[in-house]
């Protein structure tokens, strides 16, 4: 016992001072009430909430901004986004994008994720083969997200109650339009399912 | 693979081990029962404030001694404990060990503190005491009984169950025994209280459980309020399918009488009830009040819109729903957010560091039915030293979608809490 106290000791005081955590990001003071909903440092681990860690910045300020402006509707978000835009949005952005990513642990039926696999062929040719969008061309990071928010944001796209009446939306809406009903869960469980 | 400080003593939980000799037995404890080395945080109160800044303070400052002193052996979540009722979800499906506080290094002692010392930086507890550097007193509510004749001494014959935990399960099993035809009366209690929609969703709650299985049965609601307080339309809405449901405003209950099983109004009336909920008037626990940090009001206590740091006493921060001023709801997502923000405060206090400027943000769901939710929210900023709305909204209509919603703010919640 001893020897083994000993051990802590002599590791507890070799180790350096502890390195910087997501709380010591200059952005933490205006993102930190963000976690309640998206998790500690945008990892959400909830089947309903996007995990913000690790997400584009330029997409995730354009998203903060939409929310804020209403143009993308949401009771929830536009209250937080317009906070997020008087604070700083780029500050929030960049503090969101420096955080290490964690896949959702919401696991994906591995039926549902085949049959997702299968169905997924149109939407390869903007979010690419793994699922990674294009953060250039503002096409967003799909894999690792939660299923449940996936299934819920197709259903936006379908019903033009996501950006509604965006020019530039108007084909993806067209695309999405096409996807029947009963196949909604299966691609948001094969895109939640990519790594 | 290098470990560093924080990844050790999170892996190790050796802040825990080394005070292990501390154990939770009140007799034991005389004197410095945790005598202080270096710079130390004690948090008064487990609750969704208390357990927040516990763990914030850790992962802001991994080198500060946190002790947290909450008596209750588990966590038990207010929010979603009106669905315990109706019997939608079960207590235990909202109830948490402290242990993962604990894998963060926090020093969890399951006891009362008793008193607070400021000029001395003491916290009493029973006999013994533990000094601090910062203290963060997240006391939550207590109820004033004396408010209403006869209330103290029904004792468990009337049911408040506005701290979630044995009295939510008696009187969910009180509704279950309730005879079909049966009046179920609930009392709501003047404004400030903790949770303001909590009683309209619990009003909503009970009659749908009334309707589903005592459809014979009606539910009597006694406000003290003219009127809804939160969400008004929003329940008067969802209300609309609860014919079984009688909503009287401007009824303040000043007398119970559970020999004649009747509720007294301040207008006189008298109600007879089967089963009762009376929710009684509220002021900040305990702690706060022998402690001095309530007002002149002796009910509630006033802090820096910015610090959380008490009027009244330096270096004593107060979180949560006993504290007033804020233009903030006295919620567990505002306490949450308060929470972090007294850690933050502390930690750079601690450390020398310039205090930062962290609004509070609320989210706020609420249950019509059995699967279908409405919510307000809120968003603050921080102008001139104080905490300033910038908007409040809330969703258009009740629906399934909001409800889910609800279940994704609770996990993440309960895990940015306790987790």
């Amino acid at each position: 016992m001893p020897i083994i106290a000993l051990a802590f000791l002599i590791l507890l005081l070799a180790v350096p001072a502890a390195e910087a955590g997501p709380l010591d990001h200059p952005g933490y003071a205006k993102a930190f009430s963000c976690s309640a909903c998206h998790g500690f440092a945008g990892n959400s681990k909830s089947n309903a909430m996007p995990v913000l860690a690790g997400m584009n910045a330029a997409y995730l300020k354009k998203a903060l901004q939409d929310y804020a402006s209403g143009k993308r509707p949401s009771p929830e978000m536009e209250p937080y986004s317009k906070m997020a835009v008087q604070l700083g949005v780029d500050d929030i952005a960049s503090y969101f994008a420096s955080q290490t990513k964690q896949p959702t642990p919401v696991a994906a039926d591995p039926a549902a994720v085949a049959r997702g696999r299968t169905a997924s062929q149109s939407c390869v040719i903007c979010h690419g083969p793994a699922g990674k969008g294009d953060p250039a061309k503002g096409i967003p990071d799909l894999s690792g997200q939660p299923a449940g928010y996936l299934a819920v944001q197709i259903m936006l796209f379908k019903a033009d109650r996501r950006s509604p009446g965006d020019e530039q939306l108007k084909a993806v809406k067209a695309l999405m339009r096409s996807v029947p009903d009963d196949q909604v869960a299966d691609l948001a469980a094969y895109y939640s399912s990519l790594r | 693979m290098s470990v560093t400080r924080r990844q050790f003593l999170r892996t190790t939980g050796l802040g825990v081990a080394a005070v292990g000799a501390l154990g939770g037995c009140a007799t034991a404890i005389r004197g410095d029962f945790a005598p202080k080395s270096g710079k130390r945080v004690v948090v008064i109160g487990g609750g969704w404030g208390g357990a927040t800044a516990a763990k914030y303070v850790k992962l802001g400052d991994p080198s500060i001694d946190v002790i947290l002193l909450e008596p209750n052996k588990e966590f038990v979540s207010c929010p979603f404990s009106n669905l315990v009722l109706s019997g939608v979800r079960t207590l235990d499906s909202m109830t948490f060990s402290y242990d993962r506080l604990r894998g963060h290094g926090v020093r969890v002692i399951h006891e009362m503190a008793t008193a607070i010392e400021p000029p001395a930086r003491k916290v009493r507890v029973g006999e013994g005491w533990l000094e601090y550097d910062r203290l963060i007193v997240s006391p939550g509510v207590e109820f004033q009984y004396e408010q209403i004749q006869g209330l103290r001494e029904a004792g468990d014959s009337v049911l408040h169950a506005w701290k979630a935990g044995p009295q939510t399960v008696a009187l969910a099993n009180q509704l279950q025994a309730v005879a079909d035809g049966g009046v179920v009366v609930m009392s709501v209690p003047p404004v400030a209280y903790r949770c303001p929609p909590g009683p309209y969703e619990r009003a909503s709650q009970i009659a749908w459980f009334l309707k589903t299985k005592k459809p014979k049965s009606k539910l009597i609601v006694l406000d003290a309020n003219p009127n809804v307080v939160s969400k008004t339309a929003l329940f008067r809405k969802a209300w609309e399918a609860y014919p079984n449901l009688e909503y009287r405003g401007s009824n303040k209950v000043v007398k119970v009488d559970p020999g004649t099983r009747t509720l007294t109004t301040e207008l006189g009336d008298t109600v007879k009830y089967d089963v009762v909920n009376v929710i009684p008037p509220q002021r900040a626990g305990t702690i706060a009040v022998a402690a001095d940090l309530v007002g002149a009001d002796k009910r509630w206590c006033e802090v820096d819109h910015v610090t959380y740091e008490s009027v009244k006493h330096k270096n004593v921060h107060v979180i949560g729903d006993s504290t007033i001023g804020l233009p903030v709801p006295k919620s567990g997502n505002v306490a949450n957010a308060m929470g972090k923000i007294s850690a933050a405060v502390a930690v750079a206090a601690l450390n020398g560091r310039p205090v930062p400027q962290m609004a509070p943000g609320n989210t706020c769901y609420s249950w019509v039915s059995d699967r279908e939710a409405i919510a307000v929210v809120n968003s603050y900023k921080i102008e001139n030293g104080k905490v300033v709305q910038i908007e409040q909204k809330l969703t258009p209509a009740q629906s399934v979608a909001v409800a889910q919603n609800s279940l994704g703010w609770a996990q993440s919640i309960w895990a940015d809490v306790v987790g």
